[in-house]
C-alpha cells in the first residue's frame, strides 16, 4: 500500500463533479445516506493519522467524535450560541479530551495502546451517560439547531449535502497537505521505525502526540457536523460500536491510503444504513462483515486491486517480514 | 434490610464484591490464557460468557439438572465449540493483533445478535443454586453468592493442577512460552492452541452459568462483563494467572465499594479508570512479568 502524498487534481475534480451532480439526480434517501458517509469521512481521516502514520490502532474515535457532537449541542441548546461559532469549541473540546486521556497512552506500543483506548472509550461514554445535569444523561440532547450561513438555514437533507461535501473535501485536502509536509514525513518515518527515526533527531513522543491531536481534531469536526445533521444526540450513539466501525473503515481502506479509507467508508457506512430495516439481522450481517472481512482481506479491500509495481524498498520489507 | 448494621452492610458489600470479582476473574482468565499463548486479545470473550449463560438456560429449561452437572455439561460443550471455532475462524485471524481484534469483535457482535433473535427480552434463569438467604455476621445474601465464590476457587485449583501436573497442561505451557521450541520437542502446537481456545471458552461459559441465577439474563450482558474482566486481567498482569484472579477480585470489590460509598452512577467507571491508569503507569500489571511494551 504505497502512499501518494500529492493530490491528483484531475481525479479529485472528476470525483467532485460526480458528487456535485449526485444530489440533483438521486432520490432523497440516497442523499441522506451520502450525508452520513460524508460526515464519517472526517473521523475516519482523523483515524488515518493514528493508524496509518504512527502504526497504532485506536478504539476511542467514536467517543471523541461524541465529545465534538456534545460540545456543539450543549453550546447551541443551553447557551444559545450560533452553530457556526461552536465549530472551533467542538474541535478544541475533542482535542482536549482526546489528548488529555490518550496522550499518556501514546507511548504504549501496539496491543497495549488498543487496550488503553478501549478504557478511554468506556470512560467518555459512561461520563456522557451519567453526568445528567451537564449532558442530559440518557435523555440525550434534543432540538439542536441547524447550521445557518448568512440567514440561510441548512436544515434540509439536500442543502446539508453541500455543507458536508465542502467539509469533507476541505478535510481531505488539508489532510493530504499535512501528510505531504515535513510533519507528515516525520510521522511516516515513525510508523516505519521508531528507533531509527529517533536516531535522526525526530522527537518521537512529540510527533505521536501531534498525530493524536490531529486525529481528535478531525473527530471533533465530524461530531460537529453529525450533531447539526441528526439534530438529536444520545450517549448510546457514541459507544464502542461506532468506534469499531470507524476503525474498520480505516482498516478496510488499507493503511496509508486516504483514498482507500474514503472508499471503505462509503461502502461500509452505506451498507450499515441500507441494512437498517433488518433490525437485529442487520447487526448479524454487520458482525459477519467484520469477521469475514478480517478473515479474508486482512490488508484492506483495496488490496484486491494490487498496485502496478511495488517499490523495491517495500518488496524487501515484505520479504523480510515474511521470513 | 433492618437487621444489618454498618458492619453487616460492609460485609454484605464485600461478599457481593468478591462474588462479582470472581466472575471477572474467571472470564478474565480467558484473556490471560490466550494472551500467554498467542499474544492476542479475544474481545468476543464477554459474548462467549453471555452465550454460555444462555446455553445453560436452554439446557436447564429442558432437563432439570442439579447445579454441578449443568456446569460441567455447559463447560464441555463450550470447550468443543471453542475448538471448532478456532479451527474455522480464529486460525484465519492470526496475521496481527489489529486484524484479530476486529475479527473477534465481529464474532462477538454475531454471537450477541444471534442470541437476541431468540431472546429479545431479559429472561429469568432457573435457580439452580437454591434460593435460600444466608445470614452471616449481620450480613444477608443469597446462597448463590457462596456458590459463585466456591466454584471459582475449585475451578482455579483444577486449572492450576491441570497446568502443573498433567502432561497436556505442561505442553500447553510450553507452547505459551515458546511455540517454536515446543514444536521441536514434539508438542502438537496447533492442537495445544485449539485446546487453549477451548479452555477460554469453557471458563467464560462456566462463569456465565454461575452468574445466571443471580440476575435476569439478557443478550447484552456480555459487553460490560467482558470489558471489565479484561480490565481485571490488565490490572493483575495480563500474562499472569494469579494476577488476573487478584485483579478480578480487586475490581469487583472496589466497584462495589465505590458504588455504595461514592456514587452508584459512576460504579462502572471504576474498572476503566483502573484499566487506563494501569496501562499508563504500570503496563505489566500488579503481578505480571516484564513485557517490553513501552517504546
Amino acid at each position: 500500500m504505497t502512499h501518494q502524498p500529492t493530490i491528483r487534481f484531475g481525479r479529485l475534480c472528476a470525483a467532485l463533479a460526480v458528487l456535485l451532480v449526485l444530489p440533483f439526480v438521486a432520490p432523497n434517501y440516497v442523499i441522506h445516506v451520502a450525508n452520513f458517509v460524508l460526515i464519517m469521512t472526517l473521523p475516519v481521516i482523523g483515524l488515518g493519522f493514528i493508524t496509518g502514520f504512527t502504526g497504532r490502532v485506536s478504539l476511542s474515535q467514536g467517543a471523541i467524535f461524541g465529545v465534538g457532537a456534545y460540545v456543539t449541542a450543549l453550546l447551541t441548546t443551553k447557551l444559545g450560541w450560533s452553530p457556526l461559532a461552536t465549530f472551533a469549541p467542538a474541535v478544541l473540546g475533542a482535542i482536549t479530551v482526546g489528548t488529555a486521556l490518550g496522550g499518556p497512552a501514546m507511548r504504549l506500543a501496539g496491543l497495549y495502546f488498543v487496550m488503553a483506548t478501549i478504557g478511554i472509550q468506556q470512560i467518555v461514554w459512561i461520563v456522557l451517560l451519567n453526568a445528567v445535569e451537564f449532558t442530559g444523561g440518557p435523555q440525550g440532547v434534543r432540538s439542536i439547531p441547524a447550521v445557518g450561513v448568512g440567514g440561510f438555514e441548512i436544515d434540509s437533507t439536500f442543502s446539508f449535502y453541500f455543507l458536508a461535501l465542502a467539509m469533507a473535501t476541505a478535510s481531505y485536502m488539508l489532510a493530504k497537505r499535512i501528510i505531504a509536509s515535513r510533519m507528515g514525513l516525520r510521522l511516516r518515518a515513525i510508523s516505519d521505525d521508531e528507533l531509527a527515526s529517533s536516531a535522526v533527531a525526530i522527537d518521537v513522543t512529540r510527533n505521536k502526540v501531534l498525530a493524536l491531536v490531529l486525529c481528535s481534531g478531525w473527530a471533533g469536526a465530524g461530531g460537529f457536523l453529525y450533531a447539526h445533521y441528526v439534530r438529536y444526540i444520545h450517549p448510546d450513539m457514541f459507544t464502542l460500536e461506532p468506534s469499531i466501525l470507524l476503525l474498520t473503515m480505516s482498516m478496510f481502506g488499507g493503511y496509508r491510503s486516504l483514498e482507500g479509507m474514503l472508499v471503505a467508508t462509503a461502502i461500509l457506512e452505506s451498507a450499515t444504513e441500507y441494512l437498517r430495516p433488518f433490525g437485529e439481522f442487520r447487526m448479524i450481517a454487520y458482525g459477519m462483515l467484520l469477521l469475514l472481512g478480517m478473515m479474508f482481506f486482512p490488508k484492506g479491500v483495496l488490496s484486491l486491486f494490487p498496485r502496478r509495481s511495488p517499490k523495491p524498498a517495500q518488496l524487501v520489507k515484505e520479504r523480510t517480514s515474511d521470513a | 434490610m433492618e437487621t444489618t448494621g454498618s458492619v453487616g452492610m460492609l460485609l454484605q458489600i464485600l461478599i457481593g464484591g468478591i462474588a462479582t470479582g470472581s466472575i471477572y476473574a474467571v472470564v478474565g482468565l480467558g484473556f490471560t490464557l490466550l494472551y500467554r499463548a498467542m499474544k492476542m486479545v479475544n474481545f468476543a470473550q464477554g459474548h462467549v460468557f453471555m452465550a454460555g449463560t444462555f446455553l445453560g438456560l436452554i439446557i436447564a429449561n429442558r432437563f432439570a439438572l442439579p447445579a454441578i452437572p449443568l456446569l460441567l455439561i455447559v463447560m464441555v460443550l463450550a470447550f468443543l465449540i471453542g475448538v471448532v471455532l478456532e479451527r474455522i475462524v480464529f486460525r484465519r485471524l492470526y496475521h496481527d493483533h489489529d486484524v484479530f481484534i476486529v475479527g473477534a469483535i465481529g464474532l462477538g457482535i454475531v454471537l450477541m445478535n444471534t442470541v437476541r433473535v431468540f431472546f429479545p427480552e431479559p429472561v429469568p434463569f432457573p435457580k439452580v443454586f437454591g434460593e435460600r438467604l444466608v445470614e452471616f455476621g449481620g450480613a444477608r445474601f443469597q446462597e448463590a453468592y457462596l456458590w459463585v465464590i466456591g466454584c471459582t476457587v475449585v475451578l482455579v485449583a483444577l486449572l492450576h493442577s491441570f497446568f502443573t501436573y498433567t502432561r497436556h497442561g505442561r505442553a500447553m505451557r510450553a507452547v505459551a512460552s515458546d511455540a517454536e521450541i515446543a514444536g521441536t520437542v514434539g508438542v502438537n502446537v496447533p492442537r495445544a492452541i485449539a485446546h487453549i481456545f477451548g479452555l477460554t471458552f469453557a471458563v467464560a461459559a462456566g462463569a456465565g452459568v454461575l452468574i445466571g441465577p443471580l440476575y435476569f439474563v439478557s443478550f447484552d450482558m456480555g459487553d460490560m462483563v467482558g470489558l471489565k474482566a479484561f480490565a481485571a486481567a490488565v490490572l493483575g498482569g495480563i500474562n499472569s494467572v494469579p494476577g488476573t484472579i487478584l485483579g478480578g477480585i480487586a475490581i469487583g470489590l472496589l466497584e462495589n465499594l465505590a458504588g455504595t460509598y461514592i456514587s452508584s452512577a459512576y460504579k462502572d467507571l471504576v474498572a476503566f479508570v483502573i484499566l487506563l491508569a494501569m496501562l499508563v503507569f504500570r503496563p505489566n500489571g500488579l503481578l505480571g512479568t516484564s513485557t517490553p511494551v513501552k517504546v
